[in-house]
């Protein structure tokens, strides 16, 4: 499998099925580890990055996991299939940015993704799509076991798994679950939500995960505690309040419909109606406006599209989606104008 | 230059910066906290984790600035890292930056995870030793249960799980859990393990 047969359909976390896939658009685990002998990344000169890339590579493949799947060495690649990688959320914007050898093993169902020489010498992530946790997280776990038989993880009894950054200390578990949470910002109980999760102990963070903006309504709830906590204990945890946010984000949606039916249809029908007639249509508002159209589908407003055509439109209008669907590096302005065009000629095939 | 809030009369400096799109348009808002609370929106309440460890460092600037003021700006030995390199970039080095730097690790551990101890996955190759240690605190808590509760049969059987837990350890010339606070192992020497004893004790 290469990129440009990757690219031709969405990996398994946007295919818009699973348990609660109307809200929860993906669940994802992550685990930091660090290779014994090894300095951490921001230490090492380049010959131990060779080295070190080469080593953990070497066991990914004799392993077998994240198989059939395919090893990208990033350094080796153009930036905008490094940023095809970003935007499928396989790798983060940071192992993107970099410049020195590093790497990342994705299974050929995208569900499983190992970034190697970025924070920590191994980020292992399973991302499946809907609300599923704990089968995230009990791959995630089965992966870095058959890992862990073959490398030795930097590790103390008292700390844990030791990370190159402290926030990622004890068990370098990350879970999180993306959002779509478009109600509950229109009607204004979006920063409720927030407290109430930063209460107990949970972040929020946008679209691409830290430091990122939310666009198009989306949003990451992941644990912040590393240490302390059992794997599965911080698994339940952020497990435990999706349901609630869920079920708000329903009832946000219906009380919209309640008090006001047809300003609701209005916002998702311009927003349809922009989408199919724009002819230049920039890419944060290319998110806005598909956010409306996919609560709109969800609440059977838009009855000729399904939450997978939306989810397609999400992935392919991305930058570097688009550059490669169009086999060419595009300027900002030129990319608008195709985006515009790509997603008329979606939509204008549906009968309304 | 800082940018002013927006409220009438007021000259404080805009903290709260909210970004609304309304039928498409943006908005965007600077306010004062003040004048945000005073508006109904919310204010800084969230912060990012670089943010808590700026934070965090800050506090602890005071430390190192003392240590630096007397010429020592402790460094790892293992692989040079110093700890105000730590503190602006807020990462280690190597994984003996833990041990070189315990007493701001431990700090700053608690203050992020309201934790010092670990008590998630183990990997199988350390795992027999570690997991004594883990049993044996769980051993302790559920003893002193039991005796909270006068269950005295459970308790006196869970005094001899202990003892002979203990008894293994010793055996095996394992640290006991009050002295297992260093990392297993140097980045430098692959083969060395420093399973010396610290003098910290539970006492």
């Amino acid at each position: 499998m290469n990129l440009n047969d990757m690219i031709q359909a969405p990996g398994e976390w946007m295919r818009g099925t699973g348990p609660e896939a109307e809200i929860v658009i993906s669940s994802r685990v992550r685990l930091a580890r660090n290779v014994r002998g090894f300095h951490f990344i921001t230490r090492m000169d380049e010959a131990e990055r060779l080295a070190c890339e080469a080593h953990i590579r070497k066991q990914i493949q004799e392993s077998g996991v994240a198989q059939p799947g395919t090893y990208f060495a990033l350094h080796e690649m153009d930036a905008t299939d490094r940023k095809v990688l970003v935007e499928r959320h396989l790798i983060s914007k940071e192992h993107e940015d970099a410049t020195h050898p590093r790497g990342v093993a994705v299974s050929s169902d995208e569900a499983v993704s190992i970034m190697v020489n970025e924070e920590d010498h191994i980020r292992l992530q399973v991302l499946q799509s809907g609300f599923q946790l704990q089968d995230a997280w009990k791959l995630c776990g089965k992966i870095d076991d058959q890992l862990e038989s073959r490398l030795e993880y930097s590790f103390s009894p008292q700390l844990g798994y030791l990370t190159a950054c402290p926030t990622n200390v004890g068990t370098g578990v990350r879970v999180s679950v993306m959002l779509h949470l478009p109600a509950l910002v229109l009607t204004r109980h979006i920063e409720k939500v927030f407290q109430a999760v930063s209460k107990i102990n949970l972040a929020v963070r946008g679209l691409y995960g830290e430091g990122t903006e939310a666009s198009g309504h989306f949003y990451q709830i992941s644990n912040q505690v590393t240490l302390g906590r059992s794997e599965i204990e911080i698994v339940n945890n952020v497990e435990t309040v999706i349901p609630t946010i869920v079920r708000y984000e329903h009832e946000a949606r219906q009380t919209l419909l309640a008090k006001d039916r047809k300003r609701l249809e209005d916002r998702v029908w311009r927003a349809f109606g922009m989408l199919k007639y724009a002819q230049l249509m920039p890419s944060d508002e290319a998110m806005m406006l598909l956010s409306f159209v996919r609560m709109g589908v969800q609440l059977g407003l838009l009855k000729e599209m399904t939450l997978r055509d939306v989810n397609d439109l999400f992935v392919y209008t991305q930058p570097a989606h688009l550059q490669k669907l169009c086999g060419a590096p595009l300027e900002s302005a030129e990319r608008d104008m195709r985006r515009a065009a790509y997603v008329r000629a979606k939509l204008v095939n549906l009968k309304i | 230059m800082p940018m002013k809030c927006e409220a009438e009369n007021c000259e404080n400096e805009a903290t709260v910066h909210l970004t609304e799109i309304r039928e498409g348009v943006k908005h965007e808002m600077h306010l004062c906290e003040g004048c945000a609370a005073a508006k109904g929106l919310p204010g800084k309440s969230h912060f990012t984790i670089q943010q808590l460890l700026a934070g965090i460092a800050s506090q602890t600037q005071a430390l190192t600035q003392q240590k630096t003021r007397r010429g020592k700006d402790p460094a790892c030995p293992a692989c040079g890292t110093t700890l105000s390199q730590f503190q602006s970039s807020g990462r280690f080095g190597c994984p003996e930056c833990y041990v070189a730097f315990k007493d701001d690790v431990q700090n700053l551990v608690e203050k992020i995870h309201d934790s010092t101890q670990h008590s998630g996955k183990v990997p199988r190759r350390t795992s027999s030793d570690v997991a004594m240690q883990k049993d044996l605190r769980q051993l302790q808590v559920d003893l002193k249960k039991a005796i909270r509760n006068e269950e005295y049969e459970k308790a006196a059987a869970l005094r001899d799980q202990i003892r002979k837990l203990d008894e293994r350890m010793a055996a095996g010339g394992l640290p006991h859990p009050g002295g297992a606070d260093e990392p297993q192992q140097k980045p430098a020497s692959p083969s060395g393990t420093s399973g010396k004893k610290k003098g910290k004790s539970e006492g």
